[in-house]
């Protein structure tokens, strides 16, 4: 079966067709390998010519061998009550229900305001009513499990901008009915609710069906959407028979990180949160939240063992640690050789692997010596790493483990906190209410590019705009006539790494603060204060008479015009664009914002 | 790019060469109401073009189709 699929990548809709009839031919001259076999009925409240072949082919790329029921053109309710129906005598696994709004509706999809707002409220109890008629007599004649789809909430309304001032509006009446399905059954574990509702907005409500195509022939999800629509179908099917997969193997350069360690080293890898950084730490944010929900880790990648230990002990912005590790294939053997053992070490068959590598060549490699393993193709690209990952739903499981919830209420007890924040209203409460750490740190390898690339990038909360490169921060950090500090933001909610700097031109009299900037993230919280604390303070302890201040004005930094003005500074010179303002060290007093913790390094 | 013999070829389940002006819809057995609108979605995709509703309804033969795609490519 999987030679009819293997090779040819249907992505024109027509091609699924001519798939789905070989596999029929192939199923009927009993040509096809015993796989995992799967009996789905396919309900639905309009001609859905195309689920079945689309699903036939992409199950039978999963492994699966179906056989399907399709219910004639709106036959639904006859098939589930007569008892001697053939929806029933097929007795489906699996049963997948599709009514759509226009159906739901009727009439009252054009004209819902000709009814009393309380009659459709009693209309969408009713509605509500029948559909769980319908899905508990499905449960009771069959043994299928229940994938029912929720309602495309429409974006029309007859009143328009007025539709949600209504005491029950139109909008909110498919809503409801959504809302009321998915209470119902949340605690079920044969039915579940699909949200069609949020697929078509993942499309785009405006295009998920030709107008044409549904006035010809009664298409109510565009063909070429139905590739999507049967893959989502997939995350259901592939748990039911046991195709779903409990460890994500990893490779480490390119992959956890930006850059080769053993040839960019320690401070030259891109980690952290920087626009090269970020796609990684992200990256790892979200294979964080696989493991938490369950998901076993693995590491299978050609690395000095010491470099990779070096990273995960000593950088700051690694995410996983090697306590996430189930096991660890760090090595220059060859990575099959290494993916037999990973499995073996955590015994699970290889069945159960998703492998993830930066290069096609592994991949490749892989996927031709051990087929039963899930590789995926990440994209050369690493701001689309996350999102492939996020993609791959072969870790959704149907059912929830004690384990699991647990964890659930640990996250509820997170978003009681948010809430708290939400409802604070005084400023200096709410700064406190924060718990911020500051952690001053003078420039050193690991955080010169960070440095410079807020030099080049900040244009509010910036002082003089000064832009300089790596080399010029280098340079600067290796003299002693310069004081360069970064400042990184941490708080109950996050970290929002190295956000501020100051860069300060010494001499024994008086210093010059040449440069001094807030990344706009953190403006509003006082952080400006605590900087400057922190060059007075330092001024002081060398016994420096001055500190001279540098306004530039531009055309983005009007947040810090009033800066040394506010703080205590007096005017000296204002020569066009430029302001100049100096305060006598020894008579300041000045001092950390008391609700802010600082570290200095 | 596919042409559209090609297209309709591949849709159809016929060979190229069957294809002439004059093959019709109703003469095709497999040119059913169906495949004639994948036939239509796939030649909207593969010229970036849109048919109305009435040429969908109206287009009877491959003459027909090619004379209407050519002319909306330009």
């Amino acid at each position: 079966m999987e030679e009819i699929t293997s090779g040819v990548e249907a992505k024109r809709i027509g091609d699924y067709f001519n798939l789905d009839k070989e596999i029929e031919n192939a199923k009927n001259k009993g040509g096809l390998p015993v796989g995992k076999k799967l009996k789905i009925a396919i309900l639905s409240s309009f001609t859905a010519r195309g689920v079945k072949e689309v699903l036939n082919v992409e199950c039978c790329r999963a492994g699966i061998t179906s056989d399907f029921y399709v219910c004639e053109y709106n036959q639904y309710a006859q098939d589930i009550f007569n008892p001697d129906s053939v929806l029933c005598s097929f007795n489906p696994d699996l049963v997948i229900f599709f009514i759509d709004t226009m159906s739901l509706l009727g009439e009252i999809f054009f004209s819902p305001y000709q009814m009393l707002d309380e009659d459709r409220r009693i209309f969408i109890k009713e509605k509500k009513n029948e559909i769980k008629t319908f899905i508990e007599a499905l449960s009771k004649k069959t043994s299928a499990k229940i994938i029912f789809h929720n309602f495309e909430v429409p974006i029309y309304s007859p009143l328009g901008i007025l539709e949600n001032k209504q005491d029950f509006g139109f909008q909110e009446m498919v809503e409801q009915l959504n809302f009321d399905l998915r209470e119902e059954f949340k605690a079920s574990g044969r039915v579940f609710i699909f949200d069609y509702n949020s697929f078509c907005s993942k499309i785009g409500k405006n295009r998920i069906v030709d107008p044409k195509m549904y006035y010809l022939a009664d298409i109510k999800l565009g063909l070429e959407h139905l590739p999507d629509l049967c893959l989502s179908y997939l995350s259901y099917i592939k748990p039911m028979v046991s195709l779903g997969r409990k460890c994500l193997v990893l490779d480490l350069d390119n992959t956890l990180w930006g850059g080769i360690i053993g040839e960019d080293g320690l401070e030259g890898i891109k980690l952290g949160p920087t626009p090269e950084g970020r796609p990684f730490l992200e990256f790892q944010k979200y294979i964080l939240s696989l493991f938490n929900k369950g998901v076993i880790l693995a590491i299978n990648s050609k690395n000095n063992p010491e470099d990779v230990s070096e990273v995960f002990r000593r950088h700051p912005y690694m995410i996983l640690k090697e306590e996430h590790f189930a096991a660890m294939q760090i090595n220059w053997d060859d990575k099959i050789a290494n993916m037999k053992i990973i499995a073996k070490q955590i015994d699970i068959g290889l069945d159960s692997l998703v492998f993830i590598d930066d290069s096609e060549i592994n991949r490749e490699m892989v996927k031709r010596a051990i087929p039963q393993i899930l590789v995926i193709n990440l994209p050369d690209d690493s701001s689309l790493y996350v999102k492939t990952l996020m993609a791959v739903d072969d870790f959704d499981t149907l059912q929830i483990t004690e384990e699991d919830k647990q964890r659930g209420k640990i996250y509820a007890s997170q978003r009681k906190r948010q809430e708290i924040r939400k409802n604070t209203t005084d400023l200096a409460e709410y700064l406190r209410s924060l718990d911020t750490l500051i952690t001053f740190e003078k420039a050193k390898n690991l955080t010169i590019s960070r440095i410079s690339q807020l030099t080049q990038k900040t244009n509010q909360f910036n002082l003089t705009t000064r832009r300089y490169f790596e080399e010029d921060i280098k340079k600067f950090s290796e003299s002693d006539n310069y004081l360069i500090v970064s400042l990184k933001v941490e708080d109950k909610y996050g970290d929002n790494g190295i956000t501020g700097v100051a860069i300060v031109e010494k001499s024994s009299e008086i210093w010059r603060v040449d440069t001094f900037l807030l990344s706009c993230r953190i403006i509003g919280r006082e952080v400006e204060k605590a900087l400057l604390a922190f060059i007075i303070k330092n001024a002081k302890k060398e016994e420096v008479k001055k500190l001279r201040g540098e306004f530039i004005s531009t055309s983005k930094n009007a947040p810090a015009k009033n800066f040394y003005r506010n703080n205590g500074f007096k005017s000296v010179t204002k020569d066009g664009f430029m302001e100049i303002w100096e305060v006598d060290i020894k008579n300041i007093d000045y001092s950390y914002p008391d609700f802010l913790n600082i570290k200095e390094l | 790019m596919e042409t559209i013999k090609e297209i309709i070829a591949r849709i159809l389940s016929i060979e190229e060469a069957e294809i002439k002006d004059q093959t019709a819809r109703d003469k095709t057995e497999s040119w059913d109401s169906f495949n004639h609108l994948l036939l239509v979605s796939e030649i909207e995709k593969e010229f970036n073009i849109k048919f109305t509703i009435k040429e969908v309804e109206e287009t009877k033969t491959f003459k027909e189709l090619e004379s209407l795609v050519n002319s909306k490519k330009r």
